[in-house]
């Protein structure tokens, strides 16, 4: 766990620079944010899933008191927008294909006038065969949830068949010959709910036109530049006519990736000339935000006498809901998941998105990391069961290690799976596997990776010798910005709080991928590193020139370079070059080196080779209540490969909060859906964990350095949600002998199932 | 006139119609209110004391938790004009002269949040906890939060926060 060598900055647990402000009340997030002359939208939503729109009567509504405009798809062309499939509409113009679909939208002078004002549009449908359910929707019969599913565009590695919105394959070997090889066959399908990402902030924008083609939007978006750019393509302007400011976000777990309230709030600050706040209420969030996919996995397994895989197949079909969002690349990336961490020498496997008149989906932290992973990692308690082995030891049998080939070809290194699987095993004492009656421990491991996608970084000397570093991407709670600041602190041999961070402004912060993918920390530090010592190269040049000696000789101690005992300060550099040198600026831009892998093995895939890889082992040991069927948690242990802690402290928050959000989709959360319509829409029956629900999580860091991370770290955010599911259900069948294979682990699936 | 005094004219919500007198944060406030606003909104909205939080506004998340006359309460489901004459602590009431309480500062040291958003909340809700019960045991602290949702950091930082501040205290 120790750092290679010590440092000043990093690897310490120092606090945020973000922190006063959140415990004081004074931080501002984007539901704060107001503008003088706002007004207030709201949305009104399809009650049906299929249905022609026949007719839409605002003429009542526009008289109601307090309106300002109202907005329908007839009243402006909007363009159709989707990151993989041009399949979404902003609002419905000749039908709605999914419950709460927006149909119009109202500007008032209150959100109270705004929501009586909704009560009035009328809308006349004419309902359509719906499809809810994939493999219906599979179904050369079924309806087609986008007749014209053909004209939309879509992006050249998406491959569309009517319902089928995606497919995409990984192929090794021969897994017929590998099947006829094996010792036993085991075949089973795995299912997963609907889930939230569980934000506690609402996704809110507001909007004002600064002139007919231009427009600042402050929202609470992952996303600058993505949201940026789809906002240019519906509204038809150039991007930078659009400027996104994120002042704050109160969480965001994949679920603010993609557009919230920010294309509405723009469509009714146009048409009311007035700058126009949408905010999601919290039906809405529950109804009509952006969930992770429930999907179904068919996996069927061959192994040898020992326990080794000698052939795996299997096949994830998400449902994308009525529109694609994020479904071709979870279904795409799905398919690593479906390999898992291990050595398959045949393998095919295969991951399609399917639509249906469901909700549109997401991208929620890791997404497609749980289903999956449920699936395999159960499937390997079974065969460990079936064989008379023990599964820590079938994983051991089977897992990657260094210089092993991964299913997509590529090559493993810095694998810190098995010191994972030893020490969670060690940590929860796995010799022990059923120390009482009703209960038992369970184990699952997995991977992830550290996604792709460049940050850029702007720093400046202020003239009080601190720095300011300038990037484009939110801070979301994570810590990501200080850790970055740690690393630009400990190359510039300041101090953390030297470091003043400005992020997240279009207009004015470099460009960058943004937070998601595990990435921020991780491509925000190496840019912002890169562009510290191009700095620290020109001070270092001033200041030889100023004391009139070698740059060789210069020694750098307490923020200011000396020679012998002449010294010049930073702040004196940067007072220097303030006045005579045109200032000290410095940029950095950075990308994850392409990873290599075998292009044969895939196709159509979103993430073919996976870049600094991070690994991870789950395990718990829970009791299940005999009459209730109601598990509690009495232990949890996290050991996670994290290539090297930058900050500790905000490190085992993410891996704590990561795990506590799994279990959450493990034991209890579920959005659930009714022929199109959520039953559940309030957090009383939407049940997230409490203070009252949680285990303590133990969190155990192993560091085996990436090349390519800041020193050394991986990515970490969203792995600790992808094994809790597994780890659950593999520890409920070693308490109770029930193997419940369709998430979540109910207590009323416990007792039925 | 200009773009606000306008805003303000054609805005009927903004004058309101119900007179309402209380203490927040130690200030006495006199103010109208419409019958139909939350103690949330006249705090955040008419008081512009934005620390604290509309997430859920339903009573379900405890985003929006302030004292009220020594407990904690959701304010989003608080209607104003019910509570007249009380006293109202904000997150914005915690500080002394500019020096941070033991539980802000419990909050920063064990890394207690990370977006920060059910912070405010989850500080007062801590806040009127310690209050009546010096020194809680785990699960008087566990009870005492449990309205408060956070999916941010799975509560171990936010537990050892507290304790570290009745510790203290
Ligand atoms: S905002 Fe009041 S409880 Fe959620
Ligand atoms: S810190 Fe984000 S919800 Fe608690």
């Amino acid at each position: 766990m120790s750092a290679p060598k010590e440092f000043e900055v990093v690897g310490k647990r120092l606090n945020r620079l973000d922190g006063e402000g959140k415990v004081t009340g004074a931080a501002v997030y984007a539901s704060d944010f107001t503008l003088p002359g706002m007004l207030h939208g709201k949305i009104l939503r399809s009650p049906h899933a299929h249905a022609r729109i026949v007719r839409i009567d605002t003429s009542a509504a526009r008289k109601m008191p307090g309106v300002r405009a109202v907005v329908t798809g007839a009243s402006q062309k909007l363009n159709r927008f989707g990151n993989f499939i041009k399949d979404f509409e902003v609002f419905a113009n000749e039908r709605v294909y999914h419950v709460g679909q927006p149909v119009a939208g109202i500007a008032a002078d209150s959100e109270y006038a705004a929501e009586q004002a909704l009560r009035a549009i009328e809308v006349e449908y004419a309902e359509l065969p719906a499809v809810f359910d994939v493999m219906e929707a599979l179904d050369k019969a079924a309806p087609l949830v986008h007749p014209d599913w053909q004209s939309l565009k879509a992006a050249p590695i998406i491959v569309r068949e009517g319902n089928r919105c995606s497919r995409t394959v990984i192929k090794v070997g021969d897994v017929e010959e590998g099947f006829r090889n094996s010792y036993r066959v085991y075949e089973h399908v795995f299912r997963t709910s609907p889930v939230h990402a569980g934000y506690t902030e609402p996704r809110v924008a507001v909007a004002q036109w600064t002139a007919s083609d231009q427009a600042t939007v402050w929202c609470n978006t992952q996303l600058l530049f993505d949201t940026q750019s789809t906002l240019a393509e519906i509204f038809g302007i150039p991007p930078s006519h659009i400027r996104v400011i994120v002042p704050g976000i109160g969480g965001g777990f994949g679920g603010k990736l993609r557009l919230g309230m920010e294309h509405y709030a723009m469509a009714l600050a146009r048409a009311a000339k007035r700058p126009v706040r949408v905010m999601s209420s919290s039906e809405e969030e529950l109804t009509a935000a952006l969930f992770r996919q429930p999907a179904t996995i068919e996996l069927k397994t061959g192994v040898d006498r020992d326990g080794r895989i000698l052939a795996k197949e299997g096949r994830i079909v998400v449902d994308a809901g009525a529109c694609s969002g994020s479904g071709p690349l979870v279904a795409s990336t799905g398919t690593m998941i479906l390999a898992g961490p291990y050595r398959l020498p045949n393998a095919n496997l295969e991951g399609i998105s399917v639509y249906t008149n469901n909700h549109p989906n997401g991208s929620i932290r890791a997404p497609s990391g749980p289903m999956p992973n449920f699936a395999t990692e159960s499937q390997m308690d079974m065969i460990a069961e079936d064989l008379g082995l023990d599964p820590l030891e079938l994983r051991l049998r089977n897992i990657l290690r260094e210089g092993d080939i991964a299913v997509n070809g590529q090559k493993m290194t810095a694998v810190g799976l098995e010191e994972c699987l030893d020490k969670a095993a060690t940590a929860i004492g796995w010799d022990l596997r059923k120390p009482g009656p009703n209960r038992g421990k369970g184990l699952a491991c997995g991977w992830w990776m550290t996604s792709r996608g460049s940050s850029g970084s702007y720093l400046k000397l202020m003239q009080d010798g601190t720095l300011t570093m300038m990037v484009g991407v939110v801070e979301m709670g994570t810590g990501a910005l200080t850790g970055a600041a740690q690393v630009v602190a400990e190359e510039m041999g300041m101090k953390l709080t030297d470091i003043n961070v400005v992020s997240a402004d279009s207009l004015t912060t470099p460009y960058d991928f943004g937070s998601q993918g595990s990435r921020t920390m991780f491509a925000v530090a190496n840019a912002s590193r890169e562009a510290a010592r191009d700095l620290l190269e020109k001070m270092r040049t001033r200041a030889a020139k100023a004391l009139g000696t070698d740059e060789q000789a210069l020694v750098m101690r307490d923020k200011a370079f000396w020679s012998d005992e002449k010294k010049i300060t930073f702040a004196e550099i940067a007072a220097q070059a303030n006045t005579a040198g045109g200032g000290l600026i410095a940029e950095a831009t950075y990308i994850a080196p392409a990873v290599e892998h075998d292009a044969s093995r895939v196709q159509n895939h979103f993430s073919p080779a996976w870049p600094s890889p991070s690994f991870h082992v789950h395990a718990t040991d829970l009791s299940v209540d005999e009459v209730l069927g109601e598990v509690t948690i009495n232990r949890y242990v996290v050991a996670q490969d994290v290539g090297y802690a930058i900050n500790p402290t905000y490190l085992e928050g993410q891996l704590e909060g990561g795990a506590v959000q799994g279990v959450g989709q493990a034991l209890s959360e579920e959005i659930i859906i009714a022929n199109g319509h959520v039953k559940n829409g309030n957090l009383t029956d939407y049940k997230m964990p409490t203070a009252m629900d949680v285990p303590k999580i133990e969190v155990i860091l192993v560091t085996h350095p990436s090349v390519a991370g800041p020193y050394g770290a991986k990515g970490v955010g969203e792995p600790p949600t992808i094994q809790p599911p597994a780890a659950v259900a593999n520890a409920v069948a070693a308490a109770c002998g029930k193997r419940i294979m369709h998430l979540p682990i109910t207590a009323e699936k416990i007792l039925l199932g | 006139m200009s773009a606000v005094a306008r805003a303000r004219k054609e805005d009927t919500s903004a004058e309101g119609s119900f007179s309402l007198a209380l203490s927040v944060n130690g200030n006495e406030r006199e103010l109208l209110v419409e019958p139909h606003e939350s103690l949330a909104e006249v705090l955040r909205n008419r008081l512009d004391l934005r620390g604290t939080k509309i997430g859920c506004n339903s009573g379900e998340c405890g985003a929006c938790t302030v004292v009220l006359d020594g407990s904690a309460v959701c304010s989003c489901v608080t209607l104003a004009c019910t509570v007249p004459g009380s006293h109202v602590t904000t997150i914005e009431g915690l500080e002394r002269d500019g020096v941070l309480d033991r539980l802000q500062e419990a909050f920063v040291e064990h890394g207690g949040f990370q977006c920060g958003f059910c912070t405010s909340g989850m500080i007062m809700s801590a806040h009127a906890l310690l209050s009546q019960t010096k020194h809680p045991t785990e699960d008087e602290i566990r009870v005492a939060l449990q309205g408060n949702v956070c999916r941010c950091t799975g509560y171990a930082q936010i537990l050892q926060a507290v304790r570290a501040a009745a510790a203290g205290a």
